[in-house]
């Protein structure tokens, strides 16, 4: 062992990085970016969800409690009436609503009461405050019937989702696309990459080949392999896993085929700005994984700080996620206004973004 | 008229950034012949071989190729590009290297004959990366001249390349010559401008000289012609 020649592996290595500008902003940008993200995002949250509030008890203590509800931070509250309460929640203009029983202060009185909570139920995070500001606000109810205590028993019930639905029911609609999504990505951004370096595509420019005609062979071939590790994921889901689908499985699979293009052409854009196969890596920190954080999957946009919501909108990826929830959760299908959005959204970004690799290949060459 | 060439090049500069690449450069390819471009690394022979296949348009001044202005997509399919490293797909065999290449240039009839010429018939199944640097070269040279281009632009084709090799590559560019093919051969050697029937000698992005190497003999005052380049060169910079 040579204390020297240990030195000088670690003497080039830092050399290489003092000329690798890019590499070292990264290493020390991307995890204030990504940390800061998280952290706006956890503790930024000012955006209650809607919540809202039907009335229907006889007695003096539904509109007491629904007082008290109204004051809540955790939720934000309006007021309307029970046969509404479905269609607004299908149409996402609330994500719950509580309707207090004509019997309500009655209950209160025998000591047990329970509200309904109709839950919309296709975002796991969403609920819990919910049920948490509905049973604070039961507090008031204490100072109301003096000398018992008052047992809270919600009747909870789903509009989608529900009870028989776990943690992986939720994530799996969102990761059955997100996994083929970045592996696509991933390989793209390499082998396009590889093209460059390997001096092939100089060759290929020397060619009759139009940058158009190179773009969408590129497309083609990894959008077939693309869809057969999306067909894989699918059958792995959903067979071995068991992940609840409401949906058509072949409509999962056109989203899936969607956002495999999407990568696709992701993949051969941002590779014009990689000069090796580590900054091309180096785009899953910047590119990925701050849409991954915002596009819903862990986090519901609608909870998420206003100022981020704006960025999600604009984000492919939150339209992609949205359209295998709304697919698998919900059962929708292509009648659905809100899927048609999604894989319209997906699919304009992957007309953009060939455009967009399309044109770029020109200029780095010019 | 520049018809009469099947490559022209009429003072054309070139700059990179703040970096002249070549600066007033003319000079002229005839039909059939096999043309030496000349010059130490860095003199700008690369960047005249990717203007005359249309990868870079010139500052100023003209490239006309097979009676064409350049960039032209429409002649490229009569180019072939020897590039200076072998620019190969390393994890696909030999011959699907050359059937590609084929492929895009709408000649897949001529895979066979392209790999019989560069000896590599034998070798067609073997996967690009596990073959030697002399074979690359080979099915690079494969690649380049597959569609029968009638012009085939060799940058530094022997660099790298063993003296047994070097010679079957010389004698496959003259056979190509004979059936009516213009070669351009790049090289900073210049014990192969021998082989050449004109040359033109580039040094700091200018044509120092151009001519037969017997030309260039008498030009430069010597009959070796490495002291002939170097006179010339000696010369231009007083």
């Amino acid at each position: 062992m040579s204390g020297r020649r240990v030195r000088a592996i670690t003497r080039r290595l830092l050399q290489g990085f003092r000329r690798d500008r890019r590499t070292v902003a990264l290493l020390f940008v991307a995890p204030i970016v990504i940390l800061g993200l998280l952290g706006y995002l956890m503790r930024g949250s000012t955006s209650a969800p809607a919540v809202g509030i039907a009335n229907q008890d006889s007695g003096p203590l539904g509109a007491l409690v629904a007082d008290t509800l109204r004051h809540s931070t955790r939720i934000s509250t309006s007021d309307i009436s029970a046969t509404d309460g479905d269609a607004k929640l299908r149409d996402g203009s609330l994500v719950a609503y509580i309707l207090f029983p004509s019997n309500f202060s009655q209950q209160a009185q025998s000591g047990s009461v329970a509200p309904e909570v109709h839950l919309e139920g296709s975002q796991p995070g969403e609920d819990s405050p919910v049920i948490q500001a509905l049973q604070q606000s039961m507090i008031s109810l204490a100072s109301q019937v003096a000398g018992r205590s008052i047992r809270f028993e919600p009747s909870v019930k789903y509009l989608y989702g529900g009870a028989s639905y776990d943690t992986l029911d939720y994530f799996g609609a969102a990761f059955v696309g997100l996994i083929v999504f970045f592996l696509v990505f991933v390989i793209t951004i390499v082998s396009f990459l590889n093209e460059r370096s390997q001096g092939t595509l100089e060759r290929l420019m020397a060619s009759p080949l139009r940058r158009g005609e190179i773009v969408l062979g590129y497309m083609l071939g990894f959008t077939v392999l693309a869809l057969v590790q999306a067909a894989e994921v699918l059958v792995f889901a959903l067979a071995v896993l068991r992940i609840q689908n409401h949906g058509n499985v072949f409509l999962i699979f056109g989203m899936e085929a969607l956002m495999a293009i999407a990568a696709v052409n992701l993949g051969i854009f941002l590779s014009m700005f990689a000069r090796s196969e580590f900054q091309a890596v180096q785009f899953i920190p910047l590119v990925i994984v701050p849409q991954v954080l915002l596009s819903g999957i862990i986090f519901p946009v609608s909870t998420e700080p206003t100022a981020l919501q704006y960025v999600s909108d604009v984000l492919p990826l939150t339209y992609a996620v949205n359209g295998m929830r709304d697919i698998m959760v919900k059962g929708a299908d292509l009648s659905w206004s809100a899927l048609q959005l999604d894989a319209a959204v997906v699919a304009g970004f992957c007309i953009l973004l060939i455009a967009a690799g399309t044109t770029t290949l020109r200029r780095r060459l010019g | 008229m520049s018809d009469a060439f099947a490559v022209n090049v009429e003072d054309v500069s070139k700059s990179f950034g703040a970096f002249k690449a070549l600066n007033g450069v003319t000079l002229r390819v005839r039909q059939g012949e096999i043309y030496g471009l000349l010059g130490p690394n860095g003199a700008g022979k690369t960047t005249i071989i990717r203007l005359v296949c249309g990868l870079l348009e010139a500052h100023a001044g003209t490239v006309t190729v097979l009676g064409r202005r350049m960039p032209n997509v429409g002649v490229l399919r009569h180019i072939g590009y020897m590039t200076q490293q072998a620019a190969l797909y390393p994890a696909i065999s030999v011959e699907e290297n050359v059937r590609f290449f084929a492929a895009i240039n709408g000649a897949e009839e001529g895979v066979r004959e392209a790999l019989e010429l560069v000896q590599l018939y034998d070798r067609r199944g073997s996967v690009v990366s596990t073959l030697s640097g002399g074979m690359r070269q080979r099915c690079s040279l494969a690649c380049a001249l597959v569609h029968r281009p009638e012009l085939l632009l060799l940058d530094e084709p022997t660099v790298g390349i063993d003296p047994q090799l070097r010679v079957q590559f010389w004698d496959y560019f003259r056979r190509m010559a004979a059936q009516g093919t213009t070669l351009i051969v790049s090289s900073h050697v210049m014990d192969e401008a021998d082989r050449c029937q004109r040359l033109g000698l580039i040094q700091y992005g200018r044509l120092l000289a151009e001519g037969s190497p017997a030309d260039i003999r008498s030009q430069g005052g010597s009959q070796n012609l490495e002291e002939a380049f170097l006179a010339l060169a000696g010369r231009k910079e007083s």
